[in-house]
């Protein structure tokens, strides 16, 4: 028996006509209209949609194989069903009748259009999705030469439908789902809002916490919009409304952050006026007639008040206070300088973001002003992230997520990346730079543990915090990270972080912190995990109120990021991505730069006043210290008299719950962790180096290793940077050899000076973060095996590294320099994904390569020697180009190969330079395309410098 | 947003005026319209905002980020239908709106802000010589009827919503011409009259009937109109102007603003002058307030051929830039200078009138003014000011005109029939536009008290939306602040 088979999900109008006639081999169609009476009466959606349930049983029992639920059925009687309920209605009802097996279901609907809508569907078993309004709505426009294109309609069309796909590929991605088949019918969402009572009838399965709409709610929503189109009274302007969901908008949904607001909070700050900022937090806090957050819906409980002198300074508190993770890069120079200038003023931590930071600011200022990032954050991009940046933060945070686009990384376009930046980031300006969805060191919580104990060695002075998202199942994942020996773990909320996020994500991605937080410091306390482990919460943090609420669900600390930039100047632009902030916080236009007038002195008014906020409630609910609020949910009540139709059936109990612990378990950090490094192979290496970590002298010494010495030269690095900065030592003043396997992480983030010689082989993660050490690596002198077709690296070598040299005779495993962006390595063969996201650096490969190798590549060159002519077709070529080979590569090939053999004794090199000329026609070059021409025009732009001091006019050619 | 980097590349530009020494000659409009790719340009400085102050500034809600891009991408007919939108009559506010949405434009953070009020008259200007601006009656009616009481903006607006909502609507205008304030109040150098003609006709055809020369409360009792018509809504006004009751304020030649400019203006339109005619021509002339009927003086004396024109303000002169009270996106409080002061007058600030000083035959011949000191306000309280010793003189000056703002609407006649209560401010007093008596609403200066054109419009139409949700329970017309599509406000 043959299907009919359907090449993406996104169905065209004539597409769909052909399936709903169809008739082939026994394939026919049953289409059921979706539509329910409109009369507002209850029980009338329920009635409809078990009609719809019972026609569907009825037609796979009439062997139908394709079931249909069209839209198109409504009149003015009679209402459209929300697609998504009527798909998972009839979805989860053939699937209790045993049927759902038999069908297809393929859905007509006009409430269809964004990205979300499609993955929803699909989510809920649909196969095939006609969105008609949305076609319908790109040719009106079209129509209307309301669209600059000369395209025709049904070019438009397809565009659409490509871009679907697209977003929707982004979207299974994100999941670290592959295929459509996984994701159709995997319900991998979390429902906000939505009463236990409709989920358990048509969304079986789905996570919903806190209960809310019922299904006369859902029919409500849907006849607002129906007496719209049929409406008694006239309406006198049918202009569909603008909307108001990403931007703010008078008669669109309702933005805490908006022209008042915005307004009254910078003016506040600049004024040094509390009583204005009070005005602030009471247009924030004063949600009576709306719900804008859950909190809104929160109310305290009155307790014994306790004078406001009784309660712990502002000091106290402003150490709890961090700024957002906001990149160099994303933002300008200016901004993110002013929020660490204030944040080290008071005594709180700024967020480096994943952009690295310019070493410049590790320095204070003459005036006392300091610029550093307490917070050094490390993503999975790992721009920046070298020794030196590790040593100058008080805090290292790995970023597992955004909450406000869980699964994505950071992208900053290659306008954004100028000169400095790419600097920062040892990237090329010009560039654009995706961070990698996962971290490719971690694919589990040992993982983690792992990197935790890396960073740990890197600076052991800092916390280690770990960033995650709230989500169900958040409060898992927190213990595991506390069982990790993390400092800190973050629970990011969704509405943090908007300016760089896709829209999307933005509306439908992450969900608020109260219910992660909630989760979190629940999960901790039941296992007595909570008094190991800082929780500190963020996403839209913008009164005092907010802090005692997020104290009382649990959170010890807090992120101020959006309400932080507002008031350095950000009008919420939302065009961050275009680098036309006019107010030059989020861009790196020099012009527009120069128009920024933020002031450290404003921000710290603005955590003054929160934390003068915060007093004020502690006082009134009598807490002296803020320890003592953490996790007191039961001074937290639903507020009275909420009766709003769409509101009114939500239930917090879920997050509200306290757990009931003994005296003896702690509810907020009271112990250090056992990081375990008291006793790793760099105390006796720091020992042996004594020296030149004092006087730069030059030292060698042999040491045996095994697979337990893990990150073995990354403390030393620590020291190493401390003492001599960025720079180091000079090339080899360390020269340090081991013999035995090495454990994971070996020459970890190994700064300059030093040089690591390895017999024997090693783990996974060698020369993770490499950042200016060199790192040799040969077989067991007395093994037998043939180096250059045996695995010596485990996966994911060079991750990150950003300088530094590496010798390795013999293969290394998966994801070779996987973001590298400036480490020169040698290797002779490597598995899968060779040279994956690099973006720097030059990578020699005298072997066999795995498949996929060069994705994602956008700077840097590799050099695969390519004897069997069959590299080609394992490279990935949707960014790089394989290039003919210049003089410059083959000075650098002779020097790197001649090098390798030199250190290692390898016999493919020395074989390589023996029969160099014929050799040399076996290495193919692979260059990435964007990178080419940025180097070209930089060198254009050299020769015209050359040729303006010389006076001599010369031709150039750029594109 | 049509162009993303527009703000950085074109400064702004505003239309063209006719040049000083031949605008004065007549009475036309001074400014000329922009071309279409200075339109276009120039609505390329928008930034299409994530937060558009510019939205929220202007008191009737315009989408304006959106109008402007349409504009960008010459899509002349969509720019007019989101303009339309939200105001019912661009035409009156692109021409003399002082634009409260340019002083919150963003752009206005650190750069001239972006030309709104220009653009919208563009807008609406070609939407009628395209032919877009069509009558379009209601396809039904409600069989409600509803009388509307003065036809000025906010009587205008109320009448064009409601009738749009179905209701058949009787605009009754004492005057014998429609327009109100924009008929006998602004000069035709900044409102030429067939453009209220021009949208009178427009309401015509939509079924509205206007009856001039109508005065309610004299013509038509009060009594009779709660009879015969379902709602009122009272749109007369702030009429009663701010006297200065000083020695010699009987002279011949001290004048109301409003006894001045209407006059030409019936003039302009070859209407009857009503009462003694009043006329600038070789005097010096003195009008005493500073503010936007002060200027209109000012412009109508220099046509007249006055002699001199001097300007004199209570208040000391307002800072030249933005104040620091004023912070953007506030209106900013600074010194503003008008096309008529332009056009020549001397300008003083911080004055008192002290005396009117007349001849023999009581004709006025000069001022008395006195300098005065301010002091700084103290919080919570009104400033102070003294006179400054000494700097008593008298200023000759044969025509002397009292432009310092009206106090609240006249009570004889139809408020007093009607009975509505009225406010401490002496305006009719209303909770959402409805007075005291149920089916009498109140919208305008009449009820907010003076202010401008554009909140006349706004309250016009609020108004509107609340008879209408007194007539039939609910309502579809439009608010400021309320989308059709709102769930939250959509009842339980």
């Amino acid at each position: 028996m043959s299907y009919p088979e359907l090449p993406q999900p996104v169905l065209t109008n004539a597409d769909l006509e052909k399936i709903r006639y169809i008739d082939h081999k026994g394939f026919q169609t049953k289409t059921i209209y979706t539509y329910f009476r409109a009369d507002g009466k209850p029980g009338s959606l329920e009635r409809a949609l078990d009609r719809i349930c019972r026609y569907a049983e009825d037609g796979v029992e009439d062997g139908f194989s394709i079931i249909l639920l069209s839209d198109r059925s409504f009149d003015s009687s009679h209402a459209q069903m929300p697609s998504l309920l009527a798909t998972a209605a009839i979805h989860h009802h053939l699937i209790r009748k045993g049927m759902r097996g038999k069908v297809g279901i393929i859905v007509e609907a006009g409430d269809v259009w964004e990205t979300h809508h499609f993955a929803t569907l699909i989510g809920y078993g649909a196969s095939g999705i006609n969105p008609y309004m949305a076609f319908e709505t790109i040719s009106d426009l079209k129509q209307k030469a309301m669209l600059e294109t000369t395209l025709s309609e049904e070019k438009l069309h397809y565009n659409y439908i490509k871009a679907v796909g697209g977003e929707l590929l982004k979207i299974f991605s994100k999941m670290g789902i592959s295929t459509l088949q996984s994701y159709q019918g995997a319900q991998i969402f979390e429902a906000v809002g939505i009463s236990r009572d409709v989920i358990d009838h048509y969304f079986t399965g789905t996570v919903s916490r806190i209960g809310g709409l019922t299904l006369d709610n859902i029919a409500k929503e849907s006849l607002v919009k129906h007496k719209l189109a049929f409406p008694e009274v006239p309406v006198p302007n049918p202009r569909l409304e603008v909307g108001g969901v990403y931007q703010w908008k008078l008669r669109g949904e309702e933005h805490l952050f908006n022209p008042q607001t915005i307004h009254l909070l910078q003016h506040a700050t600049r004024k040094n006026d509390y009583s204005l900022f009070k005005k602030y937090s009471r247009m924030i806090d004063d949600q009576a007639q709306k719900a804008l957050t859950l909190r809104g819906l929160f109310k305290f409980r009155a307790g014994k008040s306790v004078p406001i002198e009784e309660v712990e300074p502002v000091e106290n508190i402003f150490k709890r206070f961090a700024t957002g993770a906001m990149s160099f890069g994303s933002i300008s120079h200016e901004a993110h300088s002013t929020l660490a200038i204030a944040m080290n003023r008071i005594g709180g931590k700024s967020n480096s973001g994943e952009g690295g930071e310019d070493a410049s600011r590790f320095h204070r200022k003459p005036n006392g002003d300091w610029e550093n990032s307490a917070i050094k954050q490390v993503a999975s991009g790992r721009f920046g992230v070298t020794s030196y940046y590790l040593t100058n933060a008080a805090e290292l945070q790995i970023k597992m997520a955004q909450g406000a686009k869980p699964g994505e990384g950071g992208q900053l376009p290659g306008h954004k990346v100028d000169e400095w930046i790419g600097r920062v980031r040892h990237s090329t300006p010009g560039v654009g730079l995706i961070s990698p969805p996962p971290h490719h060191d971690i694919y589990s919580i040992e993982d983690l543990a792992q990197l935790i104990f890396d960073l740990k060695n890197a600076n052991r002075a800092a916390r280690i915090s770990v960033k995650l998202v709230s989500e169900a199942g958040v409060g898992t994942i927190a213990a595991g990270v506390a069982k990790a020996h993390a400092d800190v773990v973050l629970i990011a909320g969704h509405d943090g972080g908007t300016g760089a996020s896709p829209l999307s994500s933005i509306r439908h991605a992450g969900l608020p912190w109260e219910l992660g937080l909630a989760e979190t410091h629940q999960t901790l306390v039941r296992n007595k995990l909570r008094g190991r482990i800082v929780v500190q919460t963020d996403g839209q943090i913008r009164t005092g109120r907010d802090l005692a609420i997020a104290a009382l669900l649990g959170a010890e600390e807090w992120g101020v990021a959006t309400a932080a930039l507002v008031t350095v100047g950000c009008i919420m632009m939302r065009k961050c991505h275009l680098n036309t902030c006019p107010v030059g916080v989020a861009t790196q236009d020099k012009e527009l730069r120069a128009l920024f007038t933020g002031r450290p002195e404003d921000v710290v008014n603005m955590f003054t006043f929160l934390a003068m906020e915060l007093r004020e409630i502690m006082a009134e609910l009598g807490f002296r210290t803020v320890n003592e609020m953490i996790g007191q949910t039961d001074r937290i009540e639903v507020r009275e008299a909420v009766n709003h139709w769409k509101f009114k059936n939500l239930d917090f109990n879920a997050i509200l719950y306290k757990e009931p612990v003994t005296l003896d378990v702690a509810l907020y950090k009271q112990e250090e962790q056992d990081h375990a490094i008291d006793g790793v192979l760099d105390w006796k290496l720091i020992k042996a180096a004594k020296p030149a970590l004092e006087d730069a002298e030059y030292v060698s010494a042999e040491f045996p290793i095994r697979n337990v010495d893990r990150a073995v030269g990354t403390m030393l690095s620590n020291e190493i940077s401390k003492k001599y900065l960025g720079q180091g030592l000079p090339a080899g003043t360390i020269h340090f050899k081991f013999r035995g396997t090495a454990g994971q992480s070996f020459g970890a983030f190994g700064a300059p000076g030093l040089r690591l010689e390895l017999e024997g082989d090693a783990n996974d993660y060698f020369g993770k973060g490499l950042s200016g050490a060199q790192l040799v690596l040969y077989p067991d002198r007395t093994a037998t095996f043939e180096p250059s077709k045996n695995i010596i690296i485990g996966n994911v070598a060079f991750y990150g590294a950003t300088s530094g040299e590496a010798y390795v005779q013999g293969m290394a495993g998966e994801r070779f320099c996987v973001r590298n962006s400036g480490v020169r390595a040698v290797v002779e063969g490597v598995g899968d994904h060779g040279c994956e996201y690099m973006t720097g650096g030059i990578a020699i490969i005298l072997g066999e390569t795995g498949r996929n190798f060069a994705a994602g590549m956008s700077g840097g060159v590799a050099y695969v020697y390519d004897v069997n002519a069959s590299f080609k077709k394992r490279c990935n070529t949707e960014m790089v180009d394989f290039e003919p080979l210049e003089e410059e590569d083959v000075q650098t090939l002779r020097a790197m190969i001649e090098n390798h053999q030199q250190f290692t004794n390898s016999t493919v090199a020395g074989d390589i330079l023996a029969n160099w000329d014929q050799a040399l026609a076996h290495f193919v070059k692979v260059m990435p395309k964007d990178y080419k021409v940025v180097l070209q025009k930089r060198k254009a732009a050299a020769l015209a410098e050359v040729a303006r001091q010389s006076g001599e006019p010369v031709a150039i050619m750029t594109n | 947003m049509g162009k993303p980097t527009g703000f950085m590349e074109f400064g702004r530009e505003l239309p063209t005026k006719r040049k000083i020494e031949e605008r004065i000659k007549d009475y036309k409009e001074i400014e000329l319209t922009l071309s279409d790719a200075d339109a276009k340009k120039q609505s390329a400085r928008c930034m299409d905002c994530g937060v558009p102050f510019c939205h929220n500034g202007c008191p009737l809600g315009n989408i304006i980020p959106e109008f402007n891009d349409a504009v960008y991408d010459s899509n002349w007919e969509y720019a007019y239908q989101i303009l339309a939108s939200t105001n019912n009559f661009p035409e009156f506010t692109g021409r003399i709106c002082p634009a409260p949405c340019e002083a919150s434009c963003v752009l206005g953070i650190n750069k001239p802000p972006v030309t709104i009020e220009a653009i919208e008259r563009y807008i609406i200007e070609t939407a009628y010589s395209r032919g877009y601006v069509k009558p379009n009656p209601p396809a039904n009616r409600t069989g409600k009827k509803v009388a509307v009481i003065g036809s000025g903006p906010a009587g205008l607006a109320a009448a064009a919503q409601l009738n749009k909502a179905g209701h058949w609507v009787t605009v009754f205008e004492r005057a014998d011409a429609i327009g109100g304030l924009l008929r006998y109040g602004i000069p035709d150098f900044k409102l030429e009259k067939w453009v209220i003609d021009r949208r009178v006709r427009i309401m015509e055809e939509e079924g509205i009937q206007f009856r001039p020369s109508t005065n309610v409360g004299v013509d038509v009792k009060g009594t009779r109109l709660m009879e015969e018509y379902d709602a009122v809504v009272l749109c007369g006004g702030s009429t009663i102007p701010r006297d200065l009751p000083i020695p010699g304020r009987n002279l011949k030649g001290v004048h109301f603003a409003m006894d001045f400019l209407p006059q030409q203006n019936a003039r302009n339109g070859g209407r009857p002058v009503k009462g003694e005619e009043i006329w600038a021509t070789g005097k010096n002339v003195m009008v005493i307030g500073g503010g936007d009927t002060g200027s209109d003086c000012v412009g109508t004396s220099n046509r007249h051929g006055a002699k001199s024109v001097t300007q004199i303000e209570l208040l000391p002169m307002p800072p030249k830039e933005r104040h620091d009270s004023t912070p953007w996106p506030h209106w900013p409080m600074m010194l503003r200078t008008s096309t008529s002061h332009e056009e020549g007058c001397e300008r003083q600030f911080a004055i008192l009138t002290k005396e009117f000083v007349g001849d023999e035959s009581d004709n006025l011949k000069a001022v008395k003014l006195v300098d005065l000191n301010w002091a700084k306000a103290e919080p919570g309280k009104p400033p102070r000011f003294e006179e400054v010793p000494g700097s008593e003189r008298e200023i000759p000056c044969e025509l002397a005109l009292l432009a310092m703002g009206f106090l609240h609407p006249q009570k004889e006649g139809l408020i007093e029939q009607l009975g509505v209560e009225l406010d401490e401010r002496g305006n009719v007093k209303s909770k959402h536009y409805q007075t005291s008596i149920d089916k009498v609403f109140a919208a305008g200066d009449m009820r907010r008290g003076q202010s401008l054109v554009v909140w006349a419009i706004s309250e016009g139409r609020e108004a509107a939306r609340q008879v209408d949700l007194f007539l039939m329970g609910e309502s579809n017309l439009e608010s400021q602040e309320l989308g059709l599509l709102n769930l939250a406000t959509a009842s339980a």
